[in-house]
C-alpha cells in the first residue's frame, strides 16, 4: 500500500465525519447570518446585514471583552495547574492519591457544579459571605449581583471548574519524561525547583502550548456555568459570547443574528489562535518532521 | 559537600514541606468536598436547600430522593444507554484520533498542517450554534431519534480536541524505535499498531478520561436529537424533576449523585492505567 | 441538491467506517408526525404525538392527569395512540425552538401565549383552533392566545399574582396588612428596623422584578396603562410609568428587598420566604400547592402564609381588584399534522377533562370555568378563584405581552432599574424605543 492510500485511510474517515457534523452545520449557521429569520417559517435574505450590525452591536463587544477576559483568566491560570502538576510529579507523599482527589470536581456535571457555586455565593446564607463575616466583614458583596463582582466569581468556578482537566493533561505529560534525565540533573545537584523549571517545563513545551490554544479557545466559546449561574445578567454584565448567541438565537427567537454572532465567534477564534501560534512558534516546532 | 548544604538546610527544608503538605492537604479538602456536598443535597428537600446552611447535614435524612429517582425516573434503561453511548463513542474518537495523529505526526506529505488546521478549527465552534443546522442535516439522514446521531455527534465533537491533546505527546515521543522498525521493514500498520499506540497508552488514557467525562455529563444533543425514552441518558433523567414552576432539588442531587458514582469507578481504574501504561512504556523505551 | 449529495458522501462515509445503522428504523418516523398519510380512511392506527413539560418526577399530579386523559381518549378512539414526550421547562423551549426551525412540531404540544405564539404563527406552523374557542373558557383567557381574530393556542391554567405574607412574623413585629403603597413602606421600615428581610425577590431572571414593576404602574396609572403602552396606545414615556420606575426604584433603595436579588433565581428567592427569612413573596397562584398541600413544608409554616392584594397607591387611578396575571401554557395543534383531525379532538377533549380534573388533583387553576361550591378544596384556593371572579382587570404578563425582542430589553431594563444603572427617565425611554422599533 502506497503511503498515501495509508494516509487517506487514516485520516480521511475522521475528516469525513467532521465535515459532516461540524463543517456543514457551521457553513450552514454563516450562511444562516446572511438571513432575517425568527428560526420559525420563512427566511429573506439580507446579505450582510447582520454580520454589519453585529460590528457596530456595543452589547456584542461587551460580551467579547468579557469573553477575552476569560480567556485571560483562564490563561494565567495554567500556570497555577502547572505549578501544582509539578508538584505533583515531583517526590510527595501520597501524590497519586492527591492527584484524583484534584481531578474529582472535573467529573461533575455543570448542573451540579453551577449549584455548588450559587450556594456559596449566595448574598445572605452563602458559605462565602458567611465566612467573610465570622472574619469581620460587615457587608460583604452579593457577588452575583453586581456589575463589578459578578465576572470574577464566576470565572473563579470555571478556573475551578477546570482544574482537573489541565492537571490530568499536564500529570500525563510530566510522566512521558524519562527518569534517567531527572535523575542526571538531581545527581549534578540541581534543586527540585531548578529540576521543574529547567529540565520539565521546556520538555513538555509542546504540550504546554496545546493547553493554551484549548484554554484560550475554550474560554472564548465558554458557555455552561455563565448561562446558568447568571443567564449573562445582571443586566447583561456578565454575558459572554456563547450566552450572548444562544440569548438572541433561542431566547429572542433572533436566529439569524444568532447565527451570525456563531459564525462571528469562530472566526474570532480562529483569528486568536492564529496570532498564539505566531507568536509561539518556534524553529523546532514546526508541524512536519 | 552536598552532605553539608542537605544538613543546613534541613530544618528550612522540613518546614516547607510541611507547609507543603498542609496547602496540598487543603486544596484535597476543597477538592472532595463537593462530592460530600453533593451526597448532603440529595439527601435534602427543597426547603433545606434553599435553607439558612446549604452546607449543613441534612436535619432529616431524605433517603427516599434516591428511591424516587429509582421509581420514578426511568433509571435503569437510561444508565444502560448513557454506557453504551459513552463507551462506543469514546472508542471511536480514541481510535480514530489515534489514527490522524500518527498520519499527521509522524508521515510526510504535504496537507497535513492543513488538515491541522482542519481540524482545531473543530475545537472552536459551540455546540448551540450547530444545532440547529445539525438537526437539520440529521433529518435529511433520517437519523432523528437514532442513538447513532449521539455517537456520530459525540465522535466528531470530541475528535478535535483529542487530536490536539494526542497530537502533543506524539511530537515529544522519541522516534528511534519507530525509525529502527522501518529498517526492519515493518509496514506503517505494524509501527502503529504495535509501537505508537502501545506507547501513547498514558495520553491515550487521559483522552479517554476526558472524552469518557464529556459525553457521560453531555445532554443538549441527546436532548435535542432523542425523542423516544427508550434511547435517553442519564442526564436528561434529570429532567424527570424539573417542573414547570416546581423543580425537585433533592432528587435532582440524587440523580446526579448515581450518576456519578459509575464515572468515579471508571476514573479512578482509568487514572491507575496512565500510571502503569507509562510503566509498560518506559520498560520498552 | 447538495443537501442530498452531501447526505450520500456521508453514508458513504458510515460504510467505510463500518457502523451501519442497524434495527432502529422502525422509531424514525416518530419525528415526522406519524407514520399515518392522510391518504387513509378515518379507521386507520393513528399515532398523536404529543410533547409536553409535566415530567413525574418534579409534577406528579399534573403527570398522572395528562396519563389519565390519554388513556381516556385513546379506549374512547380505539385507532388512536397518543405518544409522549416529556421534557423540563428550559430544555422544552429549546427543543420546541430547534423543531419548529426544521417544520418538525410534534402534532399537539404546549405553547405559551402572547409574543411566544406570534413567531410560529406567522410561520403558518399552529393550526387554527378558533372551533375550540368554546364558552368553556374564562372570558378572555383565550386573547393570550389569539392573532388577528383566530385562535392558535387553548390555555391551561389561569393566574393571577397575590402578595404571599408570614403572618406569624407580621404578628411578631406588629404589622398589618398593608392596603396602600405608604402602608407597605412603613411595613417594610418595621421590618428593616428590626433586621428581618421584608421581601424576598429573585430577580435573576427579572420576570419576577417585572411584576413589581407592572403592579405599580398598574395602580399609579389604572388598569390598562401597562397594556396600552405595550400597543403604542400612550407612550412608555408617560408620567405613570416614569412614576412607577421611580417608586420601585425608592423601595430598593429603601432595602424592601432582599440582599442580592439581581443574582438570586426564584427557586433560591423562595427558598428564603419558606424558611422564614424574609416576610413577604409576590408570586402567581401557580405557587399555592407550597402554601396548601406541598408536604415538604411544615404544617406550621403553612398555616401562617396569607395573602393580600397588591396595595394600591395614593392618588392613582389603580384598581385593588385589578390583577398582573394571565394564563400559562395552553396546547396546540401543528399546521403540517398527518393527523390534524385526531389532534383537535384530542385537544378539544383534553381541556375540557384537564378543567375538571387540575384544580382538585392538582392544584392548579385551569383557564376553564370551575364550579368552587362543589369542590372540596383549602380555604386559599376557594378566596382566590373568589377573587379571581370579582377581578376587574387581568394585566398579562409584560415580558409574554411584548414581542421576544422589547421583552429582552424590558427585562433588562428591570435589572438595571434594580442596579440604579438607569433612572426611571432612561427607563422608559429604553422601553419606548424597544416598543416602537418594531
Amino acid at each position: 500500500m502506497s503511503n498515501k492510500k495509508i494516509i487517506a485511510l487514516y485520516v480521511l474517515p475522521s475528516l469525513l465525519l467532521l465535515a459532516g457534523l461540524v463543517y456543514i452545520p457551521i457553513f450552514l449557521t454563516g450562511y444562516y447570518g446572511l438571513m432575517e429569520w425568527n428560526g420559525v417559517g420563512a427566511m429573506e435574505f439580507i446579505g450582510l446585514d447582520n454580520y454589519m450590525n453585529l460590528l457596530q452591536d456595543p452589547k456584542f463587544w461587551f460580551s467579547a471583552r468579557n469573553s477575552f477576559f476569560l480567556a485571560l483568566f483562564s490563561t494565567l491560570s495554567l500556570i497555577l495547574y502547572l505549578a501544582v502538576s509539578l508538584i505533583l510529579a515531583g517526590k510527595i507523599k501520597g501524590k497519586e492519591l492527591l492527584r484524583k482527589i484534584y481531578l474529582i470536581p472535573m467529573l461533575l456535571s455543570s448542573v451540579a457544579i453551577a449549584q455548588l457555586w450559587i450556594k456559596i455565593y449566595d448574598p445572605n446564607n452563602g458559605m462565602l459571605n458567611s465566612l467573610l463575616q465570622t472574619l469581620g466583614v460587615d457587608s460583604p458583596p452579593a457577588w452575583l449581583a453586581q456589575r463589578e463582582t459578578v465576572l470574577v466569581a464566576i470565572f473563579i468556578a470555571i478556573i475551578w471548574q477546570y482544574a482537573g482537566f489541565y492537571i490530568i493533561i499536564y500529570s500525563a505529560a510530566l510522566k512521558g519524561i524519562p527518569a534517567s534525565l531527572v535523575e542526571a540533573a538531581e545527581i549534578d545537584g540541581a534543586t527540585p525547583i531548578q529540576i521543574a523549571y529547567k529540565i520539565k517545563v521546556p520538555l513538555i513545551s509542546g504540550v504546554i502550548k496545546t493547553t493554551i490554544v484549548l484554554a484560550i479557545v475554550g474560554s472564548l466559546k465558554y458557555f455552561d456555568l455563565i448561562y446558568v449561574m447568571t443567564g449573562g445578567g445582571p443586566n447583561g454584565a456578565s454575558e459572554v459570547i456563547a450566552s450572548y448567541m444562544y440569548n438572541q438565537a433561542f431566547g429572542i427567537k433572533n436566529f439569524g443574528y444568532g447565527s451570525a454572532i456563531g459564525f462571528a465567534l469562530l472566526i474570532l477564534a480562529l483569528i486568536t489562535t492564529w496570532g498564539i501560534q505566531k507568536l509561539t512558534a518556534s524553529k523546532n516546532d514546526s508541524i512536519q518532521f | 559537600m552536598q552532605e553539608n548544604t542537605k544538613e543546613k538546610s534541613k530544618g528550612v527544608k522540613r518546614l516547607a514541606m510541611t507547609a507543603l503538605y498542609t496547602v496540598l492537604g487543603l486544596v484535597a479538602v476543597f477538592q472532595i468536598y463537593p462530592l460530600v456536598w453533593l451526597f448532603f443535597f440529595s439527601l435534602k428537600g427543597n426547603r433545606e436547600i434553599f435553607g439558612r446552611s446549604p452546607f449543613a447535614l441534612p436535619e432529616d435524612w431524605l433517603f427516599e430522593n434516591y428511591a424516587r429517582v429509582w421509581t420514578d425516573g426511568n433509571i435503569n434503561q437510561y444508565f444502560f444507554n448513557s454506557v453504551f453511548i459513552t463507551a462506543t463513542s469514546v472508542i471511536l474518537t480514541v481510535i480514530l484520533a489515534s489514527f490522524v495523529t500518527f498520519a499527521i505526526t509522524r508521515m510526510k506529505w504535504k496537507m497535513s498542517g492543513f488538515v491541522l488546521l482542519l481540524f482545531m478549527v473543530g475545537y472552536m465552534i459551540p455546540i448551540h450554534s450547530t444545532l440547529v443546522p445539525l438537526f437539520q442535516f440529521y433529518k435529511t439522514l433520517n437519523l432523528i431519534d437514532n442513538p447513532l446521531s449521539i455517537i456520530l455527534a459525540y465522535t466528531a465533537y470530541n475528535l478535535p480536541l483529542t487530536i490536539m491533546i494526542l497530537m502533543g505527546f506524539y511530537r515529544t515521543m522519541p522516534r528511534e524505535i519507530e525509525e529502527a522498525a522501518i529498517m526492519d521493514g515493518c509496514s506503517v500498520h505494524r509501527i502503529f499498531l504495535q509501537i505508537a499506540l502501545p506507547m501513547s497508552m498514558p495520553v491515550l488514557s487521559t483522552t479517554v478520561i476526558i472524552n469518557m467525562i464529556y459525553n457521560w455529563n453531555e445532554f443538549v444533543f441527546v436532548n435535542t436529537f432523542i425523542s423516544s425514552d427508550k434511547y435517553k441518558t442519564l442526564t436528561v433523567g434529570i429532567q424527570n424533576f424539573i417542573g414547570q414552576y416546581l423543580t425537585d432539588w433533592g432528587a435532582i442531587g440524587a440523580t446526579l449523585m448515581i450518576s456519578i458514582i459509575p464515572i468515579l469507578i471508571a476514573f479512578f481504574f482509568l487514572s491507575n492505567r496512565i500510571v502503569e501504561g507509562m510503566a509498560a512504556g518506559s520498560v520498552k523505551g | 441538491m447538495l443537501k442530498k449529495r452531501l447526505g450520500l458522501l456521508f453514508a458513504l462515509m458510515l460504510l467505510v467506517v463500518g457502523l451501519v445503522a442497524c434495527g432502529d428504523d422502525e422509531d424514525t418516523s416518530s419525528g415526522d408526525n406519524g407514520s399515518s398519510g392522510d391518504n387513509g380512511s378515518s379507521e386507520e392506527e393513528v399515532v398523536i404525538d404529543f410533547m409536553h413539560l409535566w415530567p413525574e418526577g418534579s409534577s406528579k399530579q399534573h403527570n398522572m392527569i395528562v396519563q389519565t386523559i390519554v388513556d381516556e381518549f385513546e379506549a374512547e378512539n380505539e385507532n388512536v395512540t397518543v405518544e409522549m414526550e416529556i421534557l423540563g421547562n428550559e430544555q422544552y423551549k429549546e427543543k420546541l425552538s430547534v423543531l419548529g426551525s426544521s417544520d418538525d412540531l410534534p402534532d399537539v404540544g404546549m405553547t405559551w401565549g402572547g409574543g411566544f405564539i406570534n413567531p410560529y404563527v406567522s410561520g403558518n406552523m399552529f393550526a387554527d383552533l378558533t372551533e375550540l374557542d368554546t364558552d368553556i373558557f374564562i372570558p378572555g383567557t383565550t386573547e393570550a392566545y389569539a392573532v388577528d381574530g383566530a385562535t392558535y393556542g387553548l390555555p391551561l391554567e389561569l393566574n393571577i399574582t397575590p402578595m404571599y405574607y408570614n403572618q406569624a412574623m407580621f404578628d411578631e413585629y406588629g404589622v398589618d396588612v398593608p392596603e396602600t403603597l405608604d402602608e407597605l413602606k412603613a411595613a417594610i421600615t418595621t421590618l428593616n428596623d428590626n433586621d428581618m428581610t421584608p421581601i424576598t425577590l429573585g430577580n435573576r431572571d427579572a420576570w419576577t422584578g417585572s411584576m413589581w414593576y407592572m403592579y405599580l404602574a398598574d395602580r399609579i396609572g389604572g388598569p390598562s396603562t401597562i397594556t396600552d403602552a405595550i400597543s403604542g396606545d400612550i407612550s412608555f414615556e408617560s408620567e405613570a410609568l416614569i412614576q412607577a420606575a421611580a417608586e420601585l426604584q425608592e423601595l430598593v433603595e429603601m432595602g424592601a428587598f432582599i440582599n442580592g436579588t439581581n443574582g438570586l433565581g426564584n427557586d433560591e428567592a423562595k427558598g428564603y420566604f419558606i424558611n422564614e427569612q424574609a416576610a413577604m413573596y409576590l408570586m402567581a397562584t401557580w405557587d399555592l400547592p407550597e402554601w396548601t398541600t406541598n408536604e415538604d413544608n411544615p404544617q406550621e409554616f403553612r398555616d401562617s402564609i396569607g395573602y393580600f392584594k397588591f396595595p394600591t397607591v395614593e392618588g392613582g387611578a389603580g384598581d385593588i381588584n385589578s390583577y398582573v396575571g394571565g394564563p400559562g401554557v395552553g396546547l396546540f395543534v401543528a399546521e403540517n399534522s398527518d393527523v390534524k383531525d385526531e389532534a383537535k379532538d384530542f385537544v378539544g377533549y383534553f381541556v375540557e377533562r384537564w378543567g375538571e380534573m387540575s384544580v382538585t388533583d392538582a392544584g392548579v387553576i385551569p383557564a376553564t370555568k370551575v364550579d368552587t361550591g362543589s369542590l372540596d378544596l383549602p380555604q386559599m384556593y376557594i378566596d382566590i378563584l373568589n377573587d379571581l371572579n370579582e377581578a376587574s382587570n387581568l394585566t398579562l404578563y409584560a415580558d409574554v405581552q411584548m414581542s421576544a425582542e422589547a421583552a429582552d430589553v424590558h427585562l433588562n431594563m428591570i435589572q438595571a432599574l434594580f442596579m440604579g444603572e438607569v433612572t426611571p427617565e432612561e427607563f422608559a425611554a429604553a422601553h419606548e424605543e424597544a416598543l416602537r422599533a418594531e
